[in-house]
């Protein structure tokens, strides 16, 4: 069984994680959308966190003795699946970022050879 | 006939104005155009200052990135060919011509300038040889093709590849896999003797210690490239 004292010591980094998020947010400095994935995954981590029972139901359904190693298990599985999300959002950023520079020097050179006749 | 010669340089400030000059008096009806890689010495005001004709690119987007410009500038001008030529005094202007009339008369999509036909000048050093036969044989057995110089830089398309190219292009280390990625589709790539100088200024983009993964990146990518 979870002790009273790790699960307060869960329950704040969760809380404080909240806070920040919710914080960043409202500074605009973290996009809502990429959030999300963050924020559902407090959400689950804190309800299973209230309620050990619903965590002991689910832990030795799939077989897993200690409780506690639940919540890290179910945190470690939502952290990997956020970062492979990203990864996909990277390349297509870097796509994105190549087809723009590609534009940005392609229109610079227009530019320049408008210039030069305009001299001429 | 509109014929482009697309030079990518990264910190090329000491060789680039005599690449170019090569290819003013061995090949003058080719135009050029020189891709600023976002360089880290003089090479933009090198240009600027000798009126070289250059594209800048706002940020560093590597070999592949950078090539794939000089394509897009050859598609939206209308080249009916386009030929990569490295801006550190490796290649030799003076074959453009050969190359190109090659070219027209044996409909070819892509031919590659290979060093290790008549294996004259400059064969780069026993290791790189070695990844260089690598290639080969793989490209070999994936697409029955023969390439002897997969990583050649030197390369001449036609029109047809051009609009391939500036639609997709490999990021980084771009040669053998996008070889292998037209020879899927059915195009004609034949290889053409060159002869090649040791690099003048500069280092290689590929250093020993990248080469590992060089050697893994581009066997997956031209593996990937075999189910796509």
């Amino acid at each position: 069984m979870m002790t009273a004292k790790i699960q307060l010591i869960i329950g704040a980094c969760l809380i404080v994680a909240l806070i920040m998020i919710v914080n960043m947010i409202k500074r605009r400095s973290l996009e809502l959308k990429y959030a999300l994935s963050w924020l559902v995954a407090i959400f689950f981590v804190l309800v299973l966190d209230c309620f050990p029972v619903l965590l002991v139901k689910i832990s030795s359904l799939l077989g897993i003795w200690a409780p506690v190693n639940m919540i890290f298990f179910l945190g470690f599985c939502f952290s990997l699946m956020i970062i492979f999300i990203l990864t996909v959002t990277l390349s297509r950023m870097s796509e994105r970022v190549r087809k723009l520079s590609q534009a940005v020097a392609l229109n610079e050179e227009k530019i320049d050879q408008l210039m030069k006749e305009k001299e001429a | 006939m509109k014929s482009l010669v697309i030079i990518p340089a990264y910190n090329e400030e000491k060789s680039i104005e005599n690449t170019v000059r090569d290819i003013m008096q061995n090949a003058p009806e080719f135009d050029y155009v020189i891709i600023n890689d976002c360089s880290k010495d003089n090479t933009l005001a090198v240009c600027k200052e000798k009126g070289l004709h250059v594209l800048n690119l706002p940020v560093n987007l590597g070999i592949g990135g950078a090539v794939q410009t000089g394509y897009r500038y050859a598609l939206q001008n209308g080249y009916d060919y386009a030929i990569q030529f490295d801006g550190d005094g490796q290649h030799d202007a003076k074959f453009l011509h050969e190359m190109r009339d090659y070219m027209i008369q044996n409909h070819t999509d892509m031919l590659i300038g290979s060093r290790y036909i008549t294996k004259e000048g400059f064969q780069s050093s026993s290791l790189r040889r070695f990844g260089i036969r690598y290639f080969s044989v793989l490209i070999k057995l994936l697409t029955g093709a023969r390439i002897t110089d997969p990583t050649s830089g030197m390369r001449m398309v036609n029109r047809d590849i051009i609009k391939l190219y500036a639609n997709v292009y490999p990021k980084d280390y771009p040669e053998p896999e996008s070889v292998v990625a037209i020879l899927r589709m059915g195009k004609k790539v034949e290889e053409y003797p060159v002869i090649m100088r040791e690099r003048t200024e500069g280092v290689s983009s590929i250093s020993p210690l990248k080469s590992i993964y060089y050697m893994v990146k581009v066997t997956l990518a031209i593996l990937v490239e075999r189910i796509r």
